[in-house]
């Protein structure tokens, strides 16, 4: 039994086939509800499965310049980051399948593996197109980074632990975290609608000015492994957010209502605006994001260490 | 191809856009010269979609001519033919019936609603704001229909003939257009609300890309382009075509010359445009539709100067006397507009320069006239007609 689960956890559920498949889910409901916000039909429901399998399928070419070992290995990082990362979340709403005190610092970073991973395959090749787009996404790595990691920083100091799933059980007995600390709710969400370069945070991957981005010349299987490794980390963030704002999640039906919810509010976002410079989403990070997340946890501790009870 | 600066040093880092890129709709090559995200230099090269037009016509007579020149451009179709045609008609000496001028100036104010919503969503989507992109181009279908529904195409309208128009208006198509514009208005006031008030749009176009009134006149910037720099140039003010003496046009004008008020003058053409049409449709003239024209035409020369929706475009005629022209010459307005995106790029984001270049609306296909051979070992060579041709018939021998 103590070697069955481990594997089951990775591979079955909740990481493994499990996720991949939610992540899916949630790409085809993103994007269908863009579509309808935007008074288009949109993809089917089977529309994420088919690209990606498509893509695996795909001859994938290796453009000249690039250090092989990278280019073939940087995807399957991320991937594999991201897959560990929802081990540490409640996953479909029950307890994570492993957690240890300080799990939540060791998942946000898992998290950002992400980024940094797209951002050295777009150095690692000689494309123009490609070098732009990882100096963007890692600038834009370096601005939400702070602000997201101080928004989940207070369901942690009020909980009293840096354990995921402690913190989870005591947003469940506690008022929504969304009311106490308003603030962080909207730096977190925005943190991730950053994190996964989702509109209007997509300077890193402007079609219309640098094509890809980093991702530029990437074709076939590394293109398949980090898109679904995005699908993967946006269904984790989500479920880290609403375990921590919104009343924590408890079961299966919550899981759904919730991130649902949580992701028809980005959809509603990524369709409301032009996109935003790099310049701008800097400053508009260190500038509003970080300043407010900074003020809100400093009012926390501050209430905290008064012993007023929330 | 049109070289407007030298090409930049090679050990820069330059950023290609074109021939092939999301951003362009059409072919061009743009080399963008950048320190991290300015830009510091820039070059233009056209001349990807040559297609030997002016060189065909003279191969046909004047009547098949209108359904070749009216092929130049796909968006205005129709204002390439009106050009073609007033000066054919100046060339014969002929004057049209009013009711045939005016249904041409109608069928070209539709024209404009068309391309002005369409270069809309474009330059919308350029910034990354899909929304409008989808919207604005789900309402320029109105319009589309519209002018199905008048001449039973939706981009080569073909309604122009030499000496009058093809295409009658009735009762049943004038409340139809009088319906779709009124949706249209209301539309277009919304989206002047959203380009003027919302926070990350104007973030990407107030005091982006200024085209200062000394520019515009000095590089002859023509068209929306021009008059969103405060330079009063509109053909159907200055120099009143076909029915504009009956109708007048009000010029839209705006002295910022940044891209917010690109968006401003061309919004406000649009409801300008409305208002016209429905002018047109009120008093329209009773009479015929045609005049006739001469087979040959008799020897001379014409100019015709009309406003197309990206500026002024220029026509010269010249006929020998016989059934065929001796030249043709087009002058699209894009043409002139070029020369402003090299002058306005330096020291802009590379963000931004997507959306610099949609500000003055290009049309590719119109421009190309010549050919320049660029080897990487040999100097650049310009080719002449002879020497195109010889390469054809060596290429093909």
């Amino acid at each position: 039994m103590n070697t069955v689960f481990p594997i089951l956890a990775l591979l079955i559920f909740p990481s493994g086939l499990f996720v991949l498949a939610g992540g899916l889910v949630y790409e085809w409901a993103d994007r269908k509800l863009i579509a309808q916000l935007q008074n288009r039909i949109g993809p089917r429901w089977f529309q994420p499965l088919a690209d990606f399998v498509k893509l695996l399928a795909k001859e994938e070419i290796i453009p000249d310049g690039v250090n092989p070992g990278l280019f073939i290995g940087l995807p399957i990082v991320a991937l594999a980051a991201a897959l560990t990362a929802s081990l540490y979340v409640p996953m479909a709403g029950l307890a994570p399948a492993f957690s240890f005190q300080g799990d939540l610092v060791v998942t946000l970073y898992l998290l950002s593996m992400m980024t940094i991973c797209i951002g050295l395959a777009g150095a690692n090749t000689n494309d123009r197109f490609s070098l732009v787009g990882a100096t963007r996404a890692l600038t834009q790595l370096f601005s939400y980074e702070a602000p997201f990691l101080l928004a989940l920083l207070g369901p942690a100091i009020l909980a009293g632990t840096w354990n995921i799933g402690q913190i989870n059980a005591y947003s469940q007995t506690h008022l929504w975290m969304i009311v106490v600390q308003p603030v962080g709710f909207v730096v977190a969400l925005v943190g991730l609608m950053g994190k996964l370069e989702l509109p209007p945070f997509d300077a890193p991957e402007a079609e219309t000015e640098i094509v890809s981005g980093a991702l530029t010349e990437y074709s076939g299987r590394g293109l398949a492994l980090f898109r679904i490794g995005r699908d993967v980390e946006l269904l984790a963030g989500l479920t880290l957010i609403s375990a921590f704002y919104l009343g924590g999640l408890s079961n299966p039906i919550f899981f759904v209502l919730k991130t649902g919810v949580l992701l028809l509010v980005t959809a509603g976002l990524q369709s409301l605006f032009a996109r935003l410079r790099i310049d701008q989403t800097v400053g508009l990070w260190w500038r509003i994001g970080a300043l407010l997340a900074l003020a809100q946890l400093l009012v926390l501790i501050v209430l905290k260490t008064l012993g007023v009870s929330l | 191809m049109t070289e407007m600066q030298p090409s930049p040093h090679p050990e820069k880092f330059i950023v290609p856009i074109g021939p092939q890129h999301p951003a362009l709709k059409e072919p061009g090559h743009f080399e963008f010269t950048v320190d991290g995200e300015i830009v510091t230099g820039a070059s233009i090269r056209l001349g990807y979609v040559h297609r030997g037009i002016e060189k065909a016509t003279e191969g046909q007579n004047w009547v098949q001519n209108l359904y070749l020149l009216e092929r130049i451009c796909g968006i205005c179709s129709h204002i390439h033919a009106l050009a073609y045609c007033l000066g054919v008609e100046k060339l014969a000496n002929v004057t049209v019936p009013p009711r045939a001028q005016a249904i041409r100036i109608l069928f070209a104010e539709l024209e404009r609603i068309h391309s002005h919503l369409l270069w809309l969503g474009v330059s919308a989507h350029e910034a990354g704001f899909d929304t409008l992109f989808m919207y604005s181009w789900r309402d320029r279908e109105t319009v589309m229909e519209l002018l199905e529904k008048l001449s039973g195409n939706r981009v080569n309208y073909s309604a122009n003939l030499l000496g009058g128009v093809k295409f009658d208006v009735d009762q049943e198509q004038s409340d139809a257009i009088r319906k779709g514009l009124d949706f249209l208005e209301e539309r277009t006031h919304h989206y002047m609300k959203v380009i003027t008030t919302d926070e990350t749009f104007l973030g990407r176009t107030r005091n982006v890309g200024i085209l200062t009134n000394a520019q515009a006149e000095a590089l002859g910037a023509v068209g929306p382009t021009a008059r969103a720099s405060g330079v009063p140039r509109d053909l159907r003010v200055e120099s009143p075509y076909a029915a504009y003496d009956q109708y007048p046009v009000k010029l839209v004008l705006d002295h910022r010359g940044d891209l917010e008020a690109k968006f401003v003058v061309r919004i406000n053409e649009l409801l300008e445009s409305y208002r016209l049409i429905r002018e047109i449709l009120e008093t329209l003239p009773a009479g015929d539709l045609t005049v006739r024209v001469p087979r040959r035409l008799p020897e001379g020369e014409a100019i015709s100067r009309v406003e197309a929706p990206r500026g002024e475009l220029f026509y010269f005629l010249k006929s020998n006397g016989s059934d065929k022209p001796e030249r043709i010459k087009v002058r699209t307005p894009s043409i002139c507009n070029f020369s402003t995106i090299a002058a306005v790029v330096i020291g802009q984001n590379l963000a931004d320069v997507p959306m610099i270049l949609a500000g003055i609306d290009p049309c590719f296909s119109c421009n190309d006239r010549a050919v320049t051979i660029r080897r990487s070992t040999a100097q650049d060579e310009a080719w002449s007609w002879e020497d195109l041709r010889r390469y054809g018939n060596e290429y093909y021998r």
